[in-house]
């Protein structure tokens, strides 16, 4: 991903999440999307099977005893 | 010194003993850690608060119970055992601050989090809370908010984190036993670097229950000490399901005490490939002494493991940033300096790539729970390196140079990531002058395993837990 296309992304997603990032913080948050980004490459050119399901699964919440 | 004072320095099953025998009070044991604590913690900087009169309360009742000959009170394992919790635990009466300047102004803590208050059925005794990095978001603990803890054997240098004063207020021999927290190598970080046990036990295993999170899908929590029967001892007297903690796993408790040392018949390997290549030589000496000692003839290598680590890096962004997006809007200024950068990419991250990194996590954990059909423990380095100096910027692991703080994970993230238990045990010798972890590491639920093996190499002086020398 090149440089641009982070900085375009991080605008416009901060905008549609009502996220203000102040001028002093943005080429810090630039340099953090970049990494994020280097290991987003390396997660999605994993190849996967359909049943590779996510790692993080719902557990349904039981009823409290009656009362 | 006294022998409250000799005893602090041991291990707390020797406290413990020394109390039940009527040799020392558990008041003069308390008194004791508060003021080493008090005479030393300017030197490294492990306790943010310290709860003196609770302490001093929960003893002096302890000594009434045991002069009457509660026979119950003189069983128990922890008796007069002081402890310290990082300070993210819940700790009635005070405000959890989980390391962060934000924090301070919430209301305090109307329980005790689960773990202190088993602690504490145990026998043993809160002294304080904790150093930590900003919502356990870091490896080094070089708090901006209250200070860096400073690595007791050589001051100058990291305590590592998140947990690092858990990990310091054992090393500094103000207390034998205390609580941290593990994301991505937060416990075995700081127990590699300031040379102290560290165990990780499995996730879902010790319930969270009152604790401030970092990354639900992946925060484990568990104890220090400078033995490994210290270890066990508090392990297993935090055992059980508490409906409390949506991840704690209803298992039966299954104690660890009685297998320490018996190593009969286990198969033990050697990790290679992502855990050889980003060690520097001092760590892979620390696992040739392990391993040597052992006898590991056994070398394994698990695929994917730097996908895997990504995919742990992903997930920790991404659901970290959202548990604190109210405050990254409205106050991001008040946040840490060497965090907040991070934390307001975090909210940024595409969705498909948190997705596909669960997926990721699935893959691996399938294909590493098929190695242990072959071995039963397998040994890794805990860091790259010893603790670098406070400030370190850049070090250069594998012909990379990476950033330091984040690259003190690199090798503890993708065992975390797919919840393995883990007992970090520190190697001298390795090092000039400082220790270094390495991590034992087993198939989930088999924490007997682990720390067996740590046990094994502790009675056979491979591996140990100097209290350092302080001024």
């Amino acid at each position: 991903m090149d440089s641009q296309t982070i900085e375009q992304h991080v605008d416009t997603t901060a905008a549609l999440i009502g996220l203000a990032i102040a001028p002093e913080y943005r080429d810090g948050v630039l340099r953090f999307f970049g990494i994020a980004a280097g290991m987003a490459a390396l997660v999605m050119a994993q190849a996967l099977e359909t049943s590779d399901e996510p790692a993080a699964l719902f557990v349904p919440v039981s009823a409290p005893a009656s009362r | 010194m006294n022998s409250a004072e000799q005893g602090l320095l041991g291990p707390a099953h020797g406290i413990a003993a020394a109390v039940r025998s009527r040799e020392v009070s558990a008041l003069a044991v308390t008194q004791a850690a508060l003021q080493r604590v008090q005479a030393t913690d300017s030197q490294v900087n492990a306790f943010t608060q310290v709860t003196s009169q609770r302490a001093v309360a929960q003893a002096t009742a302890l000594d009434q119970r045991i002069a009457a000959g509660d026979s119950a009170t003189l069983a128990l394992p922890l008796l007069g055992v002081p402890f310290a919790v990082k300070n993210l635990f819940d700790i009635q009466g005070l405000t959890t601050l989980a390391g962060s300047k934000i924090e301070r102004g919430r209301p305090a803590a109307t329980h005790d989090a689960v773990l202190v208050q088993r602690l504490q059925a145990a026998g043993a005794v809160l002294v304080g809370a904790l150093n930590m990095d900003e919502y356990a978001y870091g490896f080094t603990t070089e708090n901006t908010h209250y200070g860096p803890s400073r690595n007791p054997h050589d001051p100058t240098r990291i305590a590592g984190g998140s947990s690092g004063g858990s990990a310091v207020a054992v090393a500094a021999g103000q207390v034998p036993l205390t609580l941290g927290s593990d994301t991505n190598g937060s416990i075995r970080v700081p127990a590699s670097l300031c040379g102290v046990f560290g165990l990780k036990p499995t996730f879902g295993r010790l319930p969270r229950t009152g604790s401030y999170p970092f990354v639900a899908n992946l925060d484990h929590v568990g104890p220090f000490a400078r033995s490994v029967r210290d270890l066990a001892l508090s392990y297993d007297a935090m055992q059980g399901f508490d409906a409390g903690c949506a991840a704690s796993v209803p298992r039966p408790i299954e104690p660890t005490l009685h297998t320490l040392g018996d190593i009969s018949g286990l198969r033990i390997g050697v990790l290679g490939g992502w855990f050889f290549d980003m060690a520097l030589p001092e760590a892979r000496a620390a696992v040739d002494t392990v391993a040597r000692a052992l006898g590991a003839h056994i070398s394994v290598v698990w695929p994917g493991v730097a996908a895997a680590r990504a995919a742990a890096f992903l997930i920790t962004n991404a659901e970290s940033s959202a548990l604190h997006l109210p405050d990254l809007k409205t106050r991001a200024a008040d946040f840490e300096p060497l965090s907040r950068d991070r934390f307001l990419a975090g909210a940024l991250l595409p969705a498909v790539w948190v997705a596909q990194a669960q997926r990721v996590r699935r893959q691996f954990a399938r294909q590493v729970a098929a190695s242990f059909a072959d071995v039963d423990v397998l040994i890794a380095p805990a860091t790259p390196c010893a603790a670098p100096t406070i400030g370190t910027e850049w070090m250069e692991i594998n012909g990379q140079r990476l950033p330091s703080r984040a690259s003190m994970g690199l090798l503890t993230q993708p065992v975390s990531c797919i919840g393995l238990p883990v007992c970090s045990v520190p190697v001298w010798g390795a090092h000039p002058t400082l220790p270094l972890g390495v991590q034992l590491i087993a198939a989930p639920w088999r924490e007997d395993r682990v720390l067996a093996v740590a046990a094994a190499l502790e009675n056979a002086g491979v591996v140990r837990a100097p209290v350092a020398a302080l001024q």
